[in-house]
């Protein structure tokens, strides 16, 4: 059981992303675009992020960023889940601990929760 | 001096005319019409087209729908490209914010990513849903505003989608530069494409309702010929000069062959020599003068037999690439795609001959009948201004009979040159007969001939012996 805070402007796939995390045991928080991530992120301190690329006022690359450039949050694991811009995530392997092509697969998004959790990267 | 608004491109073959030259900068539209009318496909290929301009395009959505099965749509879309997702264009969905925080942190959200993208092309795709949120009609209205000059500020043109039918008095309306409606009505059993500026603030659009269809490369618009037409794009130059007709024995009847820039009409019934006419016509197709077929009855294979039969070369024009076929099958057609494509063809080769096979065509893709006329009118003064020799053919429903339609009174007056052709039976025998009943500005052989089919294609002989009613087919001997 862990925390995680999803980043996720697209309410049926944040949604979709909750029911399936809770199923797996873990507590969700939600945020609608990268900001309000970001603020969800320092308030709650999670044990993962799961994060969208392309969202409002700051993209899922641009939460990173953020978050591996704060010292107190640098260590939280991140996955990526995008679309499109699968391999601009993969590019940036520094930021990400894993990246994951939508659409989901739960099989694959749970076993890539389980290795960031358990600190292994899948890039 | 009047001055014109700098424009956006739409990257929407003939929508740029129709808007009258783009997009206005700065400006916004909405882009209305029932779910599957095209309005998403539309703006995504706006989008994409500014995006190979090089804007940035911020595309907000209040919709359901995931992005990601937008973009499979999309990727069966020619102009889509998936590598500028997230670095030129951007999709973001603000449903959460506007359930969560309302329209006013939506206006807010719109602000801040307008200026973080450096987006000049906004497009916010279900404004529908805006609506449902609002308390009253005046919100909406508040909230178009608000996007609108939260954008214009920043030089950045608007489309708002919508599946609503606004009325034309709506708050939303009046506040936006321009609508577009997409529609799709089914007459009959066939359906039919079209959109209308409904409004164009600071632009003259062509008004009206104007065919368009979609196909892998997206939205094609096709103006009504009528509208875009009105005047000729160039100066009519008249001239004397006379045009071979390349069937031997007519120049002679016409008064010197067919007057240069002309329209001939060939009337008659089946099998009474209409397309020989046609293709030794286009067999005198040479560098100079480039010719072009566009029939709806031969396909360029069978033409070719046909021609070969009747003794007349046009595979070597053909081979030689100052011979051009064109075949559009008598389906499913769009009257003004076919006039467009027409004069495209028309423009491209700078043909000189051009033998279209038959009007009927055009008529029978027609959804208005109404229309014919106008759009006669404006393809036959385009293809005179633009320097061609035209021979069309008109088919006459019965083979023989008393009642000779000439194809409209209206359309007749259209044409510069009437040729009849008729099958008359006299004596226990038919024979093809042709007559001239009108050249322009010349004098010509108001006599009936005989038409013959000799080696080298059909042949107009000697004047037909003395009968009366030979126009109707149905010929009766003179008494002395």
């Amino acid at each position: 059981m862990a925390l995680i805070v999803i980043a996720e402007d697209e309410f049926l796939i944040a949604d979709v992303l909750s029911i399936m995390l809770e199923d797996a045991g873990h507590q969700v928080a939600a945020a609608p675009h990268g900001a309000a991530a970001l603020s969800l992120v320092k308030e709650k301190r999670p044990d993962l992020v799961i994060t969208d690329f392309m969202m409002p006022l700051m993209t899922g690359l641009e939460l990173a960023q953020a978050l591996r450039a704060d010292e107190t949050l640098s260590a939280i694991p991140i996955i990526l889940v995008s679309g499109a811009q699968a391999s601009i995530g993969r590019a940036h392997p520094d930021m990400f601990d894993a990246v994951l092509d939508k659409p989901y697969d739960e099989t694959r998004l749970l076993n890539a929760v389980e290795g960031a959790l358990a600190g292994r990267s899948t890039v | 001096m009047t001055q014109s608004l700098p424009r956006i491109i739409s990257g929407v073959d003939g929508l740029d005319q129709i808007l009258g030259g783009g997009f206005v900068e700065g400006a916004s539209y909405i882009v209305q019409g029932q779910p599957g009318a095209g309005k998403t496909i539309l703006a995504n290929q706006v989008a994409f087209a500014n995006v190979g301009a090089g804007r940035k395009v911020l595309y907000i959505t209040l919709l359901a729908e995931t992005h990601d099965r937008l973009f499979q749509v999309l990727g069966t879309l020619d102009f889509f490209d998936r590598n500028q997702l997230g670095v030129t264009i951007s999709y973001v969905s603000v449903f959460q914010t506007l359930r969560d925080s309302g329209l006013s942190a939506v206006v807010e959200l719109v602000r801040k990513e307008i200026a973080r993208q450096g987006a000049t092309l906004l497009v916010f795709d279900g404004l529908l849903n805006a609506r449902d949120r609002a308390d009253s009609p005046l919100d909406v209205k508040t909230f178009v505003a608000e996007i609108q000059s939260q954008a214009a500020f920043v030089g950045c043109s608007v489309l708002f989608l919508t599946s609503t039918r606004f009325a034309d008095d709506s708050p939303e309306h009046t506040m936006v530069d321009g609508v577009i409606e997409l529609h799709e009505e089914v007459p009959g059993v066939r359906s039919v494409r079209r959109l209308q500026v409904k409004k164009s603030r600071g632009s003259p659009a062509l008004g009206g309702l104007h065919q368009f269809e979609i196909t892998s490369s997206g939205v094609t618009a096709y103006p009504r010929l009528e509208a875009v037409l009105r005047s000729p794009s160039t100066q009519d130059e008249p001239s004397l000069a006379a045009v071979a007709s390349g069937v031997e024995g007519l120049d002679e009847l016409l008064g010197g062959g067919l007057p240069a820039s002309s329209v001939t009409l060939v009337f008659g019934p089946s099998g009474a020599g209409k397309t020989a006419i046609g293709v030794s016509f286009l067999a005198k197709a040479n560098r100079d003068e480039p010719a072009l077929h566009f029939g709806f009855y031969e396909t360029p294979t069978r033409l070719r037999a046909k021609a070969r039969a009747l003794g007349v070369d046009i595979d070597g024009p053909i081979d030689a690439g100052d011979l051009e076929i064109i075949w559009e099958p008598m389906t499913e057609n769009l009257l003004d795609k076919l006039g467009h494509q027409l004069l495209q063809a028309v423009r491209r080769r700078k043909v000189k001959r051009l033998f279209l096979d038959g009007l009927g065509g055009f008529q029978r893709a027609a959804v208005h009948q109404a229309r014919m006329t106008e759009f006669f009118s404006a393809l036959t003064n385009e293809l005179r201004a633009l320097g061609v020799t035209t021979i069309a053919t008109w088919e006459l429903r019965d083979l023989f009979g008393p009642t000779l339609t000439a194809p409209g009174s209206e359309l007749s007056s259209l044409i510069d040159n009437l040729v009849m052709l008729r099958h008359i039976e006299a004596e226990s025998r038919y024979t093809k007969a042709l007559s001239v009943l009108k050249v322009r500005d010349s004098a010509f052989d108001p006599a009936i001939h005989e038409v013959s089919f000799g080696n080298t294609g059909i042949r107009i002989d000697v004047p037909l012996p003395p009968v009366a009613n030979a126009a109707t087919g149905l010929a009766t001997p003179l008494s002395t």
